[in-house]
């Protein structure tokens, strides 16, 4: 899967594991942010902290017609509002994408997979 | 001062936070990162304001009590990222002190470090020259001066001002904030609350709004973001970056008095990126105008100019373009036929007069199966001459263009993501030629989503799509994108359309006839309509629209 952007001088196509890069790096800048997770909790191992090389595991891009959805699987640090921290995830990955790639989306979902709590 | 109390930490929260808010358009002009949005001091003054209430609400002598209040409260109100991060300071800095009733200078610097030591564990990837680090730096100073003094006010004092100089130091750090000439707006934030706890332990007044140095970076944030909108020198409107202050003299006061928001007022009639900030004493001032004398001859009637500065913006930016400017490039350049403009694509000449008879500005008329291209949405947006513009789609395949013109065109446009013709006729109806563009595009958006689709069409092959089994030849009736029926009747296929999208609330039916269809079997459908959904209103159009006979739209 891909996402195709056409212009005058013909097409670009950008794999979505590069778009589940760019917006993974997006995201681990994001403050509250500790982590990217899997997706297959169970399978992988509980909230295992994904390595920058297995971000796509963490991030799934949906084509569904000639939108794109981006599905992310984040660890939050404990003691921040997740809630905001989302929020803020999702307005960086957006405007990360449009910045870097050109490329509107249409919805960002967040999907909290864990609480990270350090011994402070 | 040799410690500090819940009482007083109460109060130097209360005094952060009201410098915070008073400063708070500024923080908010500054902000460029993250993402460039101008919100930061909004946010962080809403997360501070908050902490202060919570703590004002539940303030006692125990110090770690009054400091639990505070990072309740920041961790209830946190807003933005800068928010985030600020609650997270506080909540090291209240659970390192939690069980003192009272500290000294050392704990107190401490509690600080312990916050910013919070605050890093939460994020994967710090970025520094952000908030981050100012409260970081200052930190570390705090705890080196506690350890040759025991005063505490000496030690906030060290606070403040490595918090500043760390703040100066940003740019550095961050490319992005270099790039436009301005310290972290986060990090200024920081600032605004560590002076207000200073002012509060000295027991000093702080001025109620700051005029230092920051015009000139509110005015590098200013050209940042207006820079972003030009592409071509010509799209520059007001040519002339002036900039003046005003010296206020009593007698011209006499006859005009000065009042901050009437003077912006009056100024910005001459153009726009108007910055004002003014004391008892000056009014500084920043526009881009196409008349510099005329805004500089209104300041003069409060007093006498000093300090002018006019730049030739058109000059300069040909300079960063590199074109080469000549007078017939303006020449070219369409006039100016609709400053807002609705730029609109559709199959067929009826189609397209109706779009045009309920107010587009232009219509592209895509073939067959040709979809518009970026370019020709470009080009319909260029052709038409706007300032500001917005473009609708009717059809999915076309979304993606249209959001790319609207990114290259240069000028302020948005897409109204609209999929049908009948969704582009109503969202062309709630168009308001007095909105903002995203205002617009948000009301029109909502106004396609009260309309119902139908759409019936030529199946090319046999098939199965949805469950309907196709034939070639046949005609498939579409229901808002589903299909829902495949017959070799056109008027079976109409019916059972009508049947599945019509209910006793939908108050208007609207039918476009294609260019395959004669008027006469078109009344028909009227009649037929009529007659089964009397609570309808039946409308018909001949759009002329060539592979669907029918097109129609309930609402």
């Amino acid at each position: 899967m891909s996402i195709e952007v056409k212009n005058e001088y013909g097409k670009i196509d950008i794999t979505n594991d590069v778009i589940a890069q760019v917006v993974g790096e997006a995201a681990i800048e994001c403050y509250g942010i500790v982590g990217m997770a899997s997706r297959h909790q169970i399978r992988d191992g509980l909230t295992e902290i994904l390595r920058k090389e297995s971000f796509s595991r963490g991030v799934i891009v949906r084509n569904v017609g000639d939108d794109t959805h981006i599905d992310m699987y984040v660890i939050v640090g404990y003691g921040t509002k997740i809630s905001e921290v989302a929020y803020q995830v999702q307005s960086k990955v957006k405007y990360t994408l449009k910045k870097i790639v050109g490329m509107p989306v249409k919805s960002v979902n967040i999907f909290v997979q864990g609480v990270r709590v350090t011994n402070l | 001062m040799k410690s500090i109390d819940g009482l007083k930490f109460a109060e130097m929260i209360k005094m952060g936070a009201h410098h915070l808010y008073q400063n708070a358009d500024y923080v908010d002009s500054l902000n460029v990162f993250p993402v460039p949005d101008g919100d930061t001091g909004t946010n962080m003054n809403l997360s501070m304001s908050s902490g202060a209430k919570e703590t004002e609400e539940n303030a006692v002598a125990h110090l770690g009590q009054t400091a639990h209040a505070l990072s309740k409260g920041l961790l209830m109100g946190a807003r933005g990222n800068s928010g985030v991060i600020l609650s997270q300071l506080f909540r090291g800095f209240g659970k390192s002190i939690e069980n003192e009733a009272t500290v000294d200078g050392v704990k107190f610097a401490a509690a600080l470090k312990y916050g910013v030591e919070t605050a890093y564990k939460a994020v994967m990837k710090p970025v520094e020259g952000t908030i981050l680090t100012v409260a970081k730096d200052a930190a570390n100073v705090g705890v080196e001066k506690a350890a040759t003094t025991d005063d505490i006010i000496a030690v906030m004092e060290a606070v403040v001002e490595e918090s500043k100089a760390s703040l100066e130091r940003t740019p550095d750090l961050l490319a992005v904030l270099k790039e436009v000439g301005v310290v972290d707006s986060g990090g200024q934030g920081l600032v605004y609350v560590y002076e207000g706890f200073l002012a509060c332990l000295k027991g000093e007044e702080l001025p109620e709004r700051t005029i230092v140095g920051s015009m000139d970076d509110l005015v590098n944030a200013e050209h940042h973001r207006s820079v972003q909108g030009f592409m071509n020198t010509e799209d520059i409107e007001f040519g002339y970056c002036t900039e003046f202050m005003v010296k206020f003299e009593a007698d011209k006061l006499a006859t005009n008095p000065y009042d901050e928001s009437d003077f912006r007022q009056g100024l910005s009639q001459f153009g726009d990126s108007l910055l004002v900030i003014s004391d008892e004493e000056v009014a500084k001032v920043h526009i881009h105008t196409e008349e510099p004398g005329d805004a500089m001859n209104y300041g003069q009637k409060f007093g006498s100019l000093i300090k002018i500065k006019i730049e030739n913006m058109r000059e300069q930016h040909m300079e960063i373009v590199g074109e080469n400017y000549s007078t017939e490039n303006t020449a070219q350049k369409p006039a100016v036929k609709h400053p807002y403009a609705v730029v609109t694509v559709a199959m067929g000449s009826g189609i397209a007069n109706l779009l045009r008879s309920v107010g587009a500005s232009a219509v592209i008329e895509g073939g067959q199966t040709m979809n518009p291209s970026t370019e020709d949405i470009v080009k319909a947006i260029q052709e038409v001459g706007a300032e500001r513009v917005l473009i609708l789609p009717n059809n999915k395949n076309i979304i993606m263009a249209a959001e790319q013109a609207a990114e290259v065109v240069g000028i302020e446009a948005a897409v109204v993501p609209t999929k049908t013709v009948p969704e582009g006729l109503a969202a062309i109806l709630a168009f308001n030629p007095e909105a903002e563009v995203t205002a617009n595009a948000d009301a029109m958006k909502e106004a396609a989503s009260f309309v119902k689709t139908g759409q019936v069409t030529h199946a090319v092959r046999d098939t199965s799509i949805d469950g309907v089994e196709i034939k070639k030849d046949d005609f498939m009736g579409i229901a808002g994108g589903k299909i829902i029926i495949s017959t070799p009747s056109l008027d079976e296929a109409m019916k059972a359309l009508l049947a599945s999208l019509v209910n006793e609330d939908d108050e208007i039916v609207t039918i476009l006839y294609g260019e395959d269809v004669s008027t006469e079997d078109a009344s028909t459908m009227v009649d037929y309509v009529e007659n089964n959904f009397s609570h309808t209103e039946v409308e018909l159009y001949d759009g002329k629209q060539p592979l669907y006979p029918y097109i129609i739209s309930v609402e």
